[in-house]
């Protein structure tokens, strides 16, 4: 390991901390490098950058224009995004919580065949798909819409969700149901009223990771989306790296209002991203 | 665990079903559906109309006479195996944050550790082919500035590999033997947010205590990795290996980004997955394209099988 001779340096758990955090932050400070260069690549234009490439240049003269145009170019991409990704997160969710509920509450009948049928995709790599899936949406009337993304997420997302849903929900006392049952509530409204309150930032965390999935896919939306009135941000990002490869300023300025739905969420629920995704991704 | 049920009381509960139909639907048309069609048309010559022609095991014996599918099967083995050397940034980062005193501060560099997922990875992997750009890119700019394009000129001139001359920019993904290399590169330093969370919620386990007889004993920063920290992690190495593997022999998206469909230059940077979707959507080959994505998904899934029985990742 290229590190351990430095780690050397550093004494006991207690004090001496200063110089793991001046690595640590050497290697941050690059790792966060790419998001530095976008953010002050797009308020320059070419000559800008040229002569400048490192140093953010002076705020009065930044060019606002990059993201007057690059607003035109993507914002019509970002609200697309917008419309697939919340739909198949909500969709997932809620397909996954019906399925969750159905194994995880009672041993069914064919319940352990259907669990088996469910774990098998979690060996069935997507990469044989593909191809036959795009066949599929074809005689479905599907392709080149938004609603082939949107079901392609909510399909995509069962299996993963019902599996980390299932193990939640069979963790819930089973009192809680009994208690409800009593009451006359059918199993909708014990899904409701026992499992839904409990599982806040369990379906956050789910969100976040599908929500993240939806955005970042782009080989879906490039062999499905034709009409350039339909793009996601993914293939919209792919034909302006195409044409506009010499305004560096306006793509940069593009690639930072198509992350800006995330950073939006991130600021909300950084908890729930730092916390969860370590529990979370454990459990899958 | 859930409830076992009579068969009587079932027969009562019969609502509960309709509970999984709709999931089940969904991965059965959208999963298994095309999973089984993929098996069927891998026997025909297809376009990816209604138009199909039995031949046979035609496109399997294709494949093993297809060069470009083999030496593609050699890149994404490079790839591999570079790829297990990349995850070494991400362990050591989360050893480092883990060993601070301060919690605030792990909690803030965690923070910061996951910053970069909400740049959605395809605009990171666009200011990275931006970062090659012999011209405006960033990276021959540290080379020049650093010396270190210097020494490549001087190594090259040993070896004469004329791939890099002075007074001439590199030209990163334009020379087909850098294609590679290229591919390894992005991504520096390599931390990946969810393995460092990842590998911090296994070294949470780890006691103050533990640290402190280890001082008491003299014990250097690195044997308490060797014999402290790693073997808490190795869950989690693994979980990361076994992940690591399944993505990357699957995946192409950094190829098609970074290269575009043909595997730039040479077809230097052509993965097993890529060759798969050229054949699909660029010859219009469906039936081949089938076949190809099969081959890869038994590979894949025997590998996964040896993974299951040597290698446990134990929950």
């Amino acid at each position: 390991m290229s590190g351990t001779k430095m780690t050397k340096s550093v004494g006991g758990r207690q004090g001496r901390d200063w110089p793991k955090h001046i690595l640590i932050i050497l290697i941050l400070a690059v790792e966060l490098l790419p998001f530095y260069m976008m953010l002050q690549i797009s308020v320059k234009n070419n000559a800008g950058f040229l002569a400048s490439p490192w140093l953010p240049s002076n705020p009065l003269a930044w060019i606002w224009q990059n993201y007057v145009e690059a607003v035109q170019l993507v914002l019509p991409y970002v609200a697309n995004t917008v419309v697939v990704a919340v739909t198949a997160t909500v969709g997932s969710l809620i397909l996954a919580l019906l399925g969750a509920y159905f194994f995880a509450r009672y041993k069914m009948p064919f319940s352990g065949f259907l669990w088996a049928a469910f774990l098998l995709l979690m060996l069935l790599p997507g990469v044989a798909n593909i191809v036959p899936l795009f066949a599929l949406l074809k005689n479905l009337n599907l392709l080149n819409t938004l609603y082939a993304l949107i079901i392609l997420g909510i399909a995509g997302g069962q299996v993963f969700c019902i599996f980390v849903l299932r193990n939640f929900i069979e963790e819930i006392p089973k009192d809680l149901f009994e208690a409800a049952e009593m009451d006359g509530a059918s199993h909708l409204a014990q899904l409701r009223n026992v499992v839904i309150p409990l599982s806040g930032p369990i379906l956050g965390t789910l969100a976040i990771l599908l929500f993240l999935g939806s955005w970042n896919d782009f080989l879906m939306p490039l062999i499905i989306l034709r009409d350039p009135q339909l793009f996601t941000i993914g293939v919209g990002l792919i034909y302006l790296d195409g044409e506009y490869v010499k305004q560096w300023g306006k793509i940069m300025a593009a690639f930072f209002i198509a992350s800006l739905p995330l950073i939006v969420i991130f600021l909300f629920t950084m908890k729930l991203f730092v916390r969860g995704l370590s529990s979370g991704a454990l459990k899958g | 665990m859930p409830l076992p049920i009579s068969a009587k009381k079932a027969l009562l509960e019969w609502k509960l079903y309709l509970f999984i139909v709709p999931s089940l639907f969904a991965v059965g048309l959208f999963s298994y559906f095309p999973a089984a069609s993929a098996i069927y048309h891998s026997f025909f010559r297809w376009s990816g109309g209604d138009v199909k022609e039995f031949i046979g095991f035609d496109n399997f014996t294709a494949i093993l006479q297809d060069h470009v599918f083999w030496n593609s099967f050699i890149t994404i083995g490079i790839l591999v195996v570079a790829n297990v050397f990349k995850m070494i940034p991400s362990i050591f980062l989360a050893v480092l944050i883990h060993r601070l005193t301060s919690d605030r501060w792990q909690y803030w560099y965690r923070v910061l550790v996951v910053l970069p997922m909400i740049v959605p990875g395809l605009v990171t992997l666009f200011i990275w082919k931006f970062f090659f750009d012999p011209n405006f890119g960033v990276l021959n700019n540290v080379l020049d500035a650093t010396g270190i394009k210097t020494l490549l000129v001087s190594i090259d001139g040993l070896f004469n590999w004329g791939i890099f001359q002075a007074g001439i920019p590199i030209a990163w993904l334009g020379e087909p033997s850098l294609i590679v290399p290229s591919l390894i590169i992005w991504g520096f330093p390599w931390i990946g947010a969810v393995g460092v969370l990842i590998f911090l919620a296994g070294l949470q386990s780890i006691g103050t205590e533990v640290y402190e007889a280890a001082d008491l004993d003299g014990v250097t920063p690195f044997q308490k990795f060797l014999h402290i920290e790693l073997p808490l992690i190795m869950t989690q190495v693994r979980l990361m290996f076994v992940l690591m593997i399944i993505g990357t022999l699957q995946g192409y998206g950094l190829q098609f980004l970074l290269l575009g469909e043909e595997g730039g230059p040479g077809g230097k940077g052509m993965v097993p997955g890529l060759w798969m979707f050229n054949r699909a959507f660029l010859a219009g080959e469906f039936g081949y394209a089938c076949a190809l994505g099969l081959f890869l998904f038994v590979f894949i899934l025997i590998l996964t099988m040896i993974n299951n029985k040597y290698v446990r990742v134990d929950k």
